[in-house]
C-alpha cells in the first residue's frame, strides 16, 4: 500500500510524529477534505475541527482535535501546524464540559467586547469539538 | 580556645551554604531538563512553519505583508527602534545577566537608531535602567511565560511596529547551546527578512507548484504573524534554558568551593586544637616533673 506519514506539531509540543497513514481527513476553512496517497502538493488553512488518520490494515486509526492552523502536503509527508492539538485518548471530558459551560455563560452576558466575544465563541467551539471527538472515540 | 570556636562556627555556616547550593543545583538541573524538553518540542514546529512560509512566499509573486517590509518613520520624527531584553528574575546564575547587559550596551552603542528598551525579567533591567530609555517591564504570574503570554507581548510590540511607532523590533536574549554554554545575542524579529538568493534557491528546490486553499495571500496573512510569535517564543525558551543551565553551573562551582573551604577550615581547626592539646600536655608533664624533682 502506498503510505504517507503525518506530523502534527504545536509550538509547545510534538503531538504526533511520522504516523503512517493510508488516508487522512482534515477540516479546512472551506470544508473537510480527504487526503490520499499521491495527493497533489497542497497548502491549506485549517479550521477548528477533527483530524482523522486512517492507518489502514497494519496501523490503528487515530483522531485528533486541531484548532486553527495550516496543513502542508508534500510528496509522502503531511505536516499539520496548529496552535493546540489533542489526541482523543487524552481529552479530559469533565474539563471540556466545564469549559463549554463557562464559555456559554460568558457569551450570554451582554457586556462583552467584540474581541472577547470572538474569544469565547472559539472557546465554546473547541470545547464542543472535544466533547464530540471524545464521544466518537468511546463509541468506536 | 577562641580560635577553635570561631572556626567551628565558620565550618557550620559553610556546611549549610553547601547544602543550599547543592540543592539549588539539583533544582536547576531538573528545571533545565524541562526547559530543554520544551525547546526540543517547539523546534520542529518552528522549522516546519518557516519552511512552509518560505515555500509559499517564494512561489507567490508580488506578495507583501506589513511584517516583511521595513518601516520608515516620518522624517520629522526621531527614529526609534525597540529592544526586548529577556533576562531572569532571580540572580545566582553566574554571568548570565551581566553578559547579556554587556551585549545590550554594545548593541545600543553600535546602532544608529534610538532604542526603547522593554524587559522580561528584572535583573538586566536593574543593571541598565539608568543608561537606557526604559519602556515596559513584563511580569508573569507563573514565573515562566507560556506561549500565550509571549503571544500577547508580541502582539503588543507588533502593533507598535505596524503603527510606525518603531521601525524595528529586536530581542536580546541568551542563546542556549548546551548546559554549560550560552551566547548573549540580539535577534531582529521585525521586519522579517528573506533574501533574494534564498528565494531562488527554494524555487529550484520546489519546481512544482502547490495548490493553495484559500489563496496563498490569505494563508501567508495568517502564517506570518504565527511565525513571528513563535520566533519570539523560541527566544524566551532559549533564555529560560540558558538561565537554568547557567545557574546549575554556578551552583556546581559554588558547591565545589564550599567543599574546599570546609576541608581547609577543618584542617586548620584540627591543627589549632592539636597544638592546644600538645601545650596542655607539656604543661601537665612539666608540672609533674617539677613536683618529682
Amino acid at each position: 500500500m502506498n503510505f504517507f506519514t503525518v506530523d502534527i506539531l504545536t509550538p509547545s509540543k510534538i503531538v504526533a510524529k511520522s504516523i503512517p497513514a493510508e488516508s487522512l481527513i482534515v477540516s479546512t476553512s472551506r470544508g473537510q477534505i480527504n487526503i490520499l496517497p499521491e495527493h497533489t502538493h497542497l497548502v491549506s488553512q485549517l479550521d477548528t475541527g477533527a483530524v482523522t488518520i486512517f492507518g489502514g490494515a497494519d496501523d490503528p486509526d487515530r483522531s485528533f482535535t486541531v484548532t486553527k492552523g495550516v496543513c502542508r502536503v508534500l510528496e509522502k509527508k503531511v505536516v499539520i501546524l496548529t496552535e493546540v492539538s489533542e489526541e482523543d485518548k487524552m481529552i479530559n471530558l469533565e474539563r471540556a464540559k466545564m469549559a463549554l459551560e463557562n464559555a456559554e455563560k460568558r457569551l450570554k452576558s451582554d457586556n462583552l467586547s467584540q474581541d472577547e466575544r470572538i474569544k469565547f465563541r472559539r472557546k465554546a467551539e473547541r470545547a464542543t469539538l472535544r466533547i464530540q471527538i471524545y464521544n466518537e472515540a468511546k463509541k468506536a | 580556645m577562641a580560635g577553635v570556636k570561631d572556626l567551628k562556627k565558620k565550618i557550620k555556616v559553610t556546611k549549610s551554604t553547601f547544602k543550599i547550593t547543592s540543592a539549588m543545583k539539583l533544582v536547576s538541573a531538573a528545571k533545565l531538563s524541562r526547559a530543554q524538553h520544551a525547546i526540543s518540542s517547539s523546534r520542529p514546529y518552528n522549522n516546519e512553519l518557516e519552511t512552509t512560509i518560505r515555500t509559499v512566499s517564494a512561489l507567490v509573486q508580488n506578495y507583501n505583508h506589513s511584517y516583511l517590509t521595513s518601516k520608515e518613520n516620518d522624517e520629522s520624527n526621531k527614529k526609534y527602534g525597540l529592544l526586548l531584553v529577556v533576562s531572569s528574575d532571580k540572580g545566582l546564575c553566574g554571568s548570565f545577566n551581566s553578559q547579556l547587559a554587556k551585549e545590550v550596551r554594545k548593541f545600543l552603542k553600535r546602532s544608529e537608531l534610538e532604542y526603547k528598551v522593554f524587559f522580561i525579567g528584572k535583573k538586566v533591567k536593574e543593571l541598565i535602567e539608568k543608561e537606557v530609555n526604559t519602556g515596559k517591564h513584563y511580569k508573569f504570574s507563573k514565573g515562566v511565560p507560556s506561549f500565550n503570554d509571549v503571544k500577547n507581548i508580541s502582539e503588543e510590540l507588533a502593533l507598535m511596529f505596524d503603527g510606525g511607532e518603531v521601525s524595528e523590533v529586536n530581542v536580546a536574549y541568551n542563546e542556549f547551546k548546551s548546559a554549560i554554554l550560552f551566547f548573549p545575542k540580539v535577534k531582529k524579529v521585525l521586519p522579517m527578512s528573506m533574501s533574494l538568493t534564498q528565494k531562488e534557491e527554494l524555487k529550484s528546490k520546489f519546481p512544482f507548484d502547490f495548490k493553495y486553499e484559500p489563496s496563498p495571500k490569505e494563508i501567508l496573512d495568517t502564517l506570518i504573524p504565527e511565525a513571528y510569535y513563535s520566533s519570539v517564543y523560541t527566544c524566551v525558551l532559549d533564555a529560560t534554558a540558558a538561565e537554568h543551565g547557567s545557574r546549575m553551573n554556578a551552583m556546581d562551582s559554588a558547591s565545589k568551593n564550599c567543599k574546599e573551604a570546609i576541608k581547609t577550615l577543618t584542617i586548620k581547626m584540627n591543627k589549632i586544637r592539636q597544638a592546644a592539646i600538645t601545650t596542655e600536655l607539656i604543661e601537665v608533664v612539666s608540672g609533674a616533673e617539677s613536683l618529682n624533682s
